[in-house]
């Protein structure tokens, strides 16, 4: 196993992919962050915290070797290692499921810090897919969270919506509540990003974005149909064959480990030539 | 027999009758303790300069004679004209303590009880100087908010002015007693002199906010000047309308 390969294990480290607003690609990014992480050799687990609208472990690809999930854990039922996952493709990458018959009430706060510091022993990174919204799920999943992620598409409401859980991942969790802990650090991944809506005025631009988030960038990915494509067949997009949205996905990981990436749109620079004449492809 | 005895009272006890009630009480009282022998004028001046220092404290205080260090204080007559001056000075002497035999017969017949029982503590005496000189109160300190204001988030300064440092989001609140300063891009609402203060204002140095109100006047964002928006402006009361108006 590659992670006992790395005996001076760092200090494990749980990021929160949130938004506030639903279907802006939180469980996509989950999957597609958590894959690449762990094809970089860090062990990682993700962790679905959208409590009966199981969606993680679909687009994971594992969703017919779900026996327990993370409230069975958390309710003392089964063993952490009962329910994990081992991806298949990759041997460092894990899932946690949940459930998709109680609801957010079955989380409990002591439960989920349990699961998490039994985690924190095994691996590097621990991603918390969060549900939509800010109420107790999407509390409870930024609550012990050292990172987060916050994903935004380039329109007002979902922008405005980031902005909300930024104010609460200041405010509503461990860091913010212990005197001397620093703060989360947050981090802004803009996804389904259309250049052509853009330009016609018909989206914000990734600058009236940050300017109003006020936060790092960790990435741009481009709206593609790879990406539909993956969540449907169960792939994750950077385990998928190359895309301009796999690219910013890697390129998003590689930033969040701390390397410097220049940041690219649409997986180029520029837009090139041929892309020009022939107008837009994936 | 005694159960019997309880009987009668109860049966003897009717409930209109005078009755009465006993309780204790504890209360402070001042000790004075002259030196040497009768008191003289000097001691009727020194006592009254120690009293203007703190008018209110001494009023209508009861009032203990310690005669320990008084040995010549010993004559009813003396003692009655002490009682009469104290008197004068909203003092009321009522007891005596640390008497010799002689006095304390003095004592009783001048009218003033024995008293054995209680502790002497320090007087606490309150400062005069605070008293004396009315200073101003110190400025009221206000907040400084040096991180963004986030949509949802509401940041209330209940004294002073509260100055903003950094970008303050649509959906976000600010309120301040005084006046309200934000050096970032203002998209949120602000509201100046939220206790009634026409006199706040309220400054920004990008103005896009959906809501600006002093002392619960307000205009939103659709009543603004459009070429006030982006600007550096401040808005304040002129008599019943909120101003706003661009800086420099």
């Amino acid at each position: 196993m590659t992670s006992q390969l790395k005996k001076e294990k760092s200090v494990s480290k749980v990021i929160v992919i949130t938004s506030g607003k639903g279907g802006v690609g939180k469980t996509t990014s989950s999957a597609a962050i958590g894959a690449g992480l762990a094809k970089r050799g860090h062990k990682t687990v993700v962790i679905d915290f959208d409590v009966g609208l199981r969606n993680l472990d679909m687009i994971m690809g594992c969703e017919r070797r779900v026996v327990y999930d993370f409230i069975n854990v958390i309710q003392g039922e089964a063993k952490l290692k009962q329910a994990l996952i081992r991806d298949k493709r990759v041997d460092t990458l894990y899932v946690l499921p949940t459930s998709q018959t109680r609801d957010k009430d079955a989380l409990t706060q002591e439960g989920v810090e349990a699961v998490l510091n039994e985690l924190r022993e095994e691996f590097d990174y621990i991603i918390c897919d969060s549900p939509a919204g800010i109420e107790r799920g999407a509390q409870l999943a930024m609550y012990f969270a050292d990172e987060a992620v916050v994903v935004t598409n380039p329109e007002v409401s979902s922008v405005r919506d980031s902005d909300r859980v930024l104010g609460l991942l200041n405010s509503k969790t461990k860091r913010a509540a212990e005197e001397g802990a620093e703060p989360i650090k947050a981090q802004v991944l803009l996804t389904r990003y259309d250049r052509a809506r853009i330009e016609k005025g018909e989206m914000m631009t990734v600058d009236d974005v940050l300017e109003i988030l006020a936060v790092p960038l960790l990435g741009i990915v481009p709206e593609s149909p790879a990406v539909l494509k993956a969540s449907n067949v169960g792939v994750p997009v950077v385990l998928d064959e190359p895309s301009a949205a796999s690219q910013a996905y890697e390129d998003a990981v590689a930033r969040l480990i701390g390397e410097e990436v220049e940041m690219r749109v649409d997986g180029e620079r520029k837009p090139g030539l041929l892309r020009r004449l022939f107008g837009r492809s994936a | 027999m005694p159960i019997q005895d309880a009987d009668e009272r109860g049966a003897q006890a009717p409930a209109t009758s005078t009755s009465f009630q006993l309780r204790g009480k504890l209360f402070t009282a001042v000790t004075l303790l002259p030196e040497g022998g009768v008191p003289d004028a000097g001691f009727y001046a020194a006592l009254d300069e120690q009293l203007q220092k703190t008018p209110q404290f001494f009023n209508n205080a009861p009032v203990i004679l310690d005669l320990q260090a008084a040995p010549a204080l010993a004559r009813s007559e003396d003692l009655r004209r002490v009682v009469d001056l104290l008197r004068e000075r909203n003092l009321s002497a009522f007891g005596v303590q640390n008497a010799r035999p002689a006095q304390l017969a003095a004592a009783q017949e001048a009218g003033l009880i024995a008293i054995t029982t209680g502790n002497d503590t320090p007087l606490r005496v309150p400062r005069t100087e605070k008293k004396g000189a009315a200073k101003p109160p110190p400025p009221k300190p206000g907040r400084i908010i040096s991180t963004p204001v986030r949509s949802g988030q509401t940041i209330i300064a209940d004294e002073g002015d509260l100055v903003v440092i950094a970008p303050v989001s649509s959906g976000a609140e600010l309120i301040a007693a005084g006046n309200i300063h934000v050096y970032g891009r203002l998209r949120g609402r602000a509201m100046a002199g939220a206790y009634g203060d026409a006199r706040a204002r309220i400054f920004c140095a990008k103005l896009e906010a959906e809501l600006l109100a002093v002392a619960g006047l307000y205009r939103t964002s659709d009543s603004l000047e459009d070429e006030l928006l982006g600007q550096g402006v401040q808005a304040f009361l002129d008599g019943n309308k909120l101003c706003v108006e661009a800086l420099g």
